[in-house]
C-alpha cells in the first residue's frame, strides 16, 4: 500500500498516464519519457522560446508578406496591408479570417503565455477565478491556426508564376513561420505542473 | 488516497483540459466517459478499437496518396493554365529560396501527417497481431510527439482562403486531390477526436497483459 496525496498526481504529457510526482526526476511509468525534468530552470526555456517568437513577430509585420510582380511593377503587401486591402475590396470574411489568424491569435497567445509564465512565479491573479489549465489548453488548440497566412502565401506563390504576373513570398513569411514555430515550442516547454503549485 | 501499487494508477484519469482527477469506471462498449467539470471526453471504450483504427488509418493513407499525386486546383489566367499539387507548394518555396518556410511547411503538411497515419496503421496492426510490445511503445511515444505538429486541416482552410483571394482574377477548377484532401482531413479529425492516444495505451496494456499472466 502506498499513500498519495491527490495533488501529487501528475499527468504524463506524452502518454497521458497518471504518475506520482516524485519531485526532481520524473520518469513516466508507462512510456518512459521524462516529465518536465528541468526543475532548476522551470520557466526559462519557455521564456526563451517566447521571446524569440516575439522578436520574430516584429519583422513579420514590418516586411512584405506577399510580393506581386505584375508587368514589371513590383508591389509588396504586409500582413496588415493585405487585410486592409481585402477589407476594402469587400471580402470581409476572408479579411476577418486573416486578421484573426495572423494578428489576434499570435498576440493573444503571447499575452496568455506571458501571463501564465509570470503568474506561476509571482502570486499574480491568485484569487481570480481563472482556470489556467483551460487557458493553456486554449492556446494549444488555437495556436497552430496562425499558420494560415503562411500556407496561403505558399499556395499563391506556387500557383501564380506566369510570364507577366508572379507572386513571390516575402521576407515576412520566414519571420512569421519562425514566430509561430517558436510560440508552439514555448507552449510545449511550459511546465503544466507549475500551475498547480501556485493555485 | 491509498493505492495498492503504482499500477493502480492506471485506474485514474486526469482530464487533459482542466486537470480534474477522475477514477476510471468500466463503461459499455461504444460509449464514452466525460469529465464532470468541463464535459470533455475522457476516454471511450471500443472492443474492436484495433480493427476500427486500422481500417480508418489505411483509408486515410489512401486518401493522402491521392491528395498528393493529383492536382489540387487548376487556375486559368489570361489563357495560361497552372495547377498545384501539395508537394509543389513547398517545393515552390524551396525554388524561390525560402528554405526555412519550405522546410517548416513540408513537415507540417506532408511529412508529419504521413508519419502519423503510418504510425497509426503500424501500431494497430501490431496490437491486432499481438506482437511488438517494445516497438509499439516507441511508436506511440513518437506519435504523441508529432501529433500537435500536423496541420492538414489548417492547410485545407488556407487553400479556400487563397482561392477566394483569386476569385475575379482567374478561373478556378478543383482537382481530384482537393476532394481527396477534404476526405483525408475529415478522417484525420475523426480519428484524432475519437481515438485518444491514452485509449491505444489502454488497449496495448490489455493486449500484452493477456499474453503473459504473472
Amino acid at each position: 500500500m502506498i499513500e498519495v496525496k491527490e495533488d501529487e498526481l501528475i499527468r504524463c504529457p506524452i502518454c497521458e498516464a497518471v504518475n506520482i510526482d516524485k519531485g526532481k526526476e520524473n520518469e513516466c511509468r508507462r512510456c518512459g519519457s521524462s516529465i518536465y525534468k528541468h526543475q532548476t530552470f522551470q520557466t526559462e526555456k519557455s521564456w526563451a522560446f517566447l521571446i524569440t517568437a516575439i522578436i520574430a513577430y516584429i519583422p513579420a509585420n514590418l516586411y512584405p508578406m506577399l510580393i506581386t510582380k505584375q508587368f514589371g511593377a513590383t508591389e509588396g503587401s504586409t500582413i496588415l496591408g493585405g487585410v486592409i486591402m481585402l477589407w476594402e475590396r469587400g471580402s470581409y470574411p476572408i479579411a476577418a479570417i486573416i486578421f484573426f489568424a495572423s494578428i489576434v491569435i499570435p498576440v493573444t497567445k503571447f499575452l496568455i503565455l506571458f501571463y501564465l509564465l509570470i503568474s506561476v512565479k509571482y502570486p499574480l491573479g491568485k484569487d481570480k477565478k481563472v482556470n489556467k489549465h483551460k487557458l493553456y489548453y486554449m492556446t494549444e488548440v488555437v495556436g497552430p491556426w496562425s499558420m494560415i497566412d503562411v500556407f496561403v502565401v505558399a499556395i499563391l506563390a506556387a500557383l501564380i508564376h506566369l510570364a507577366n504576373i508572379e507572386i513571390v513570398a516575402g521576407t515576412a513569411a520566414t519571420a512569421f513561420a519562425l514566430s509561430v514555430f517558436f510560440t508552439l515550442l514555448a507552449a510545449h516547454a511550459f511546465d503544466v505542473r507549475l500551475i498547480k503549485e501556485n493555485k | 488516497m491509498k493505492l495498492e501499487n503504482e499500477d493502480a494508477l492506471d485506474n485514474l484519469v486526469i482530464c487533459h483540459r482542466c486537470h480534474t482527477l477522475h477514477k476510471e469506471i468500466t463503461i459499455e462498449d461504444g460509449s464514452k466517459a466525460c469529465c464532470r467539470e468541463c464535459g470533455t471526453v475522457l476516454y471511450r471504450y471500443d472492443s474492436r478499437l484495433a480493427e476500427h483504427g486500422l481500417a480508418l488509418s489505411i483509408a486515410a493513407l489512401i486518401f493522402f496518396a491521392v491528395a498528393n499525386f493529383f492536382p489540387l486546383v487548376k487556375i486559368e489566367i489570361l489563357g495560361h493554365e497552372q495547377f498545384i499539387t501539395i508537394p509543389k507548394t513547398f517545393v515552390g518555396l524551396f525554388d524561390s529560396g525560402f528554405y526555412i518556410v519550405g522546410l517548416i511547411c513540408s513537415f507540417l503538411i506532408f511529412i508529419f501527417p504521413l508519419m502519423i497515419f503510418s504510425i497509426y496503421s503500424v501500431v494497430f496492426l501490431l496490437l491486432k497481431l499481438r506482437i511488438g510490445e517494445k516497438l509499439s511503445k516507441e511508436l506511440l511515444v513518437l506519435l504523441s510527439h508529432i501529433m500537435p505538429w500536423s496541420m492538414s486541416d489548417i492547410f485545407l482552410i488556407s487553400i479556400l482562403v487563397a482561392l477566394v483571394k483569386l476569385i475575379g482574377y482567374a478561373q478556378i477548377h478543383m482537382g481530384i486531390a482537393f476532394w481527396a484532401l477534404i476526405a483525408f482531413v475529415l478522417l484525420d479529425l475523426y480519428v484524432t477526436r475519437t481515438i485518444h492516444v491514452s485509449e491505444i495505451w489502454m488497449l496495448r496494456k490489455r493486449v500484452f497483459l493477456k499474453e503473459k499472466p504473472e
